[in-house]
């Protein structure tokens, strides 16, 4: 039987459509009929990469995949890359733009957040040549 | 589940022309058009939107009936605070209060000075849970009954947020029983209270309750429903009996922002359907997280914008509002005296959560696989609709038509637009 897949654009800097994609990650897996505490997990870190893509990426797209023993969800985008990626995960450390922090955004606590709620998680990035993140969550 | 689920609302056939507005008004998708008539077959939340979008008032919201008007058999009264605006702003609480005794009930209660023990509490509440951090920012209020059956029906994780603290009709209710029966000798199960109300929603917590096991409210009835005689009352001779003894603070609640101004920590004040779906979808992402309390109300503008008010609600408001600054933002409760009450456990409720979630959460592999595969059939059928989200098929829009289509409540020919 095959896994559901479905694949959504985000585009740079497009704050009011942010989050967006989150909403439809949450409501398929809603849909599907997981339990609420694995959804939760899911839509924080779709929410968190999503707005990562938002505010540093460039555009980018998310790909979630859906089978009977975990979910996946793959975010590329082919914005600046990841300078380093040990500094990104530590809490507090930001890149953020002053503008962003404007916003409430910002906080450093993107990639933190995601390593507590996902499974696995796994980051491919080049300086210069975007960031793809990979973030898995097993199914009990 | 209940095999028989409860009717919040009823529809009028012989008002219906069956156009499709109720059905995309409806926030759970429960509503459906068959043989050009409305008809409820999901979960009914009790919002209210198929009533106030219905061009020709064929939807209408059950209540407990109006046989309990004259205060036969329901000797109590406990009033949301919506219903003092109601009457102009010479008519102040105390009147209404007094028009409620005359109507011929036994005891009328001032719901605002319970809500301001109610702040008390929750400010004890949200304290206590900030420093054992146990459980997830922010605090949900528990107040609005449609709010609290959304989360239990669309965000379950979510429903750990709402603290186990009865609400303040709740509360009234409780402590009215225990203290009638002892006054005049009833069993309290023969002492009955009647929720003056101005939505449906409360019809909820009296009849399925999310949060508690059963609801100490006996019955509910609409504003409009004792407008005209209550009125009446109120216009009759002057008494020089007190029985108004909140401050402003617990008047204010009736409106958007006036539960959290009673608090003081950082609050926010979200009212109206579609923003609080938005923001219990953005809790669920884990954002607000910093903010210690949300007041959620399903009503535009809170409580005065409920279906059975009567006064339009920016003049109810502005009517509030004058009470607000001439009671006074002091809340007139003794802090002591409820923070003792609080330690004794006075407000916590037998917390029982009742999970109404779009499908059980199933844990089995099997179960999930089902799941996987119908949500591609699915997406397989809304690729071969138009996507014009019309409803002419009866169903609120195209991804629930191809869901209906794979349940089998619905044949893919009805889309007028599809093309074998």
């Amino acid at each position: 039987m095959p896994d559901l897949q479905r694949s959504f654009k985000v585009k740079f800097n497009d704050f009011m459509k942010a989050g967006d994609v989150s909403v439809q990650i949450q409501s398929i897996l809603k849909a599907i009929g997981f339990e609420p505490a694995l959804i939760r997990r899911v839509s924080v870190c779709a929410y968190e990469s999503e707005m990562n893509v938002v505010m540093h990426g460039g555009d980018g797209d998310v790909l979630l995949t859906v089978g009977p023993k975990s979910i996946t969800v793959d975010v590329r985008d082919d914005g600046p890359g990841i300078d380093n990626t040990e500094l990104a995960f530590q809490e507090g450390y930001s890149t953020a733009t002053h503008e962003h922090r404007e916003m409430g955004f910002g906080a450093g606590m993107g990639l933190p957040n995601i390593k507590k709620s996902a499974d696995a998680v796994e980051v491919n990035s080049k300086k210069g040549k975007g960031a793809h993140l990979k973030m898995t969550f097993k199914v009990e | 589940m209940k095999s028989q689920p409860v009717q919040y609302v009823e529809i009028d056939e012989t008002l219906c022309s069956g156009c499709v507005l109720c059905m995309k008004a409806c926030p759970t998708q429960a509503i459906r058009i068959r043989n050009h008539l409305a008809s409820i077959e999901g979960v009914c939340i009790a919002c209210g939107e198929c009533i106030n979008i219905c061009p020709r008032g064929a939807i209408r919201a059950v209540t407990t009936g109006d046989e309990y008007l004259n205060g036969a058999g329901y000797s109590i009264i406990s009033a949301s605070t919506a219903l003092y605006p109601q009457f102009g702003d010479k008519v102040m609480p105390n009147d209404v209060l007094l028009g409620l005794r005359r109507m011929g009930f036994r005891h009328v209660h001032d719901q605002a000075y319970t809500n301001e023990i109610f702040n008390v509490a929750m400010e004890l509440y949200v304290r206590e849970r900030l420093v054992e951090m146990k459980l997830p920012f922010p605090v949900i209020s528990p107040i609005c009954p449609v709010v609290v059956r959304l989360i239990a029906y669309r965000f379950p994780s979510l429903l750990e947020h709402i603290p186990p603290l009865a609400t303040p009709r709740e509360i009234v209710a409780r402590e009215a029983k225990k203290r009638f029966s002892a006054k005049y000798g009833d069993r309290p199960d023969d002492v009955k209270v009647l929720h003056i109300t101005p939505c449906q929603g409360k019809m909820i917590c009296i009849k399925e309750p999310v949060l508690q096991s059963s609801s100490y409210l006996d019955g509910a009835i609409g504003i409009n429903s004792i407008y005209s005689s209550l009125k009446q009352h109120i216009l009759e001779v002057e008494e020089d009996i007190v029985l108004h003894h909140s401050g402003g603070v617990g008047l204010g609640w009736a409106m958007c922002g006036g539960e959290v101004a009673g608090l003081d920590m950082d609050c926010l004040a979200v009212s109206g359907i579609q923003e609080t779906i938005r923001y219990l979808e953005k809790i669920e992402m884990g954002l607000l997280h910093d903010i210690d309390y949300i007041e959620f109300r399903i009503c535009t503008s809170g409580c005065l914008g409920g279906p059975f008010t009567v006064a339009d609600k920016y003049q109810a408001k502005h009517n509030l509002e004058r009470y607000v600054r001439m009671f006074g933002v002091e809340k007139r409760v003794k802090y002591e005296y409820v923070k003792k009450l609080y330690e004794d456990g006075w407000f916590f409720t037998d917390r029982q959560i009742v999970s109404l979630a779009e499908k059980p959460s199933c844990i089995s592999a099997s179960e999930i696989s089902k799941g996987i595969e119908r949500q591609n059939r699915v997406e397989e059928i809304l690729q071969s609709l138009p996507g014009k989200e019309c409803g002419a098929c009866g169903s609120p829009d195209c991804r629930t038509f191809a869901e209906d289509v794979i349940d089998g409540k619905a044949s893919l020919g009805s889309c007028v637009y599809w093309k074998k």
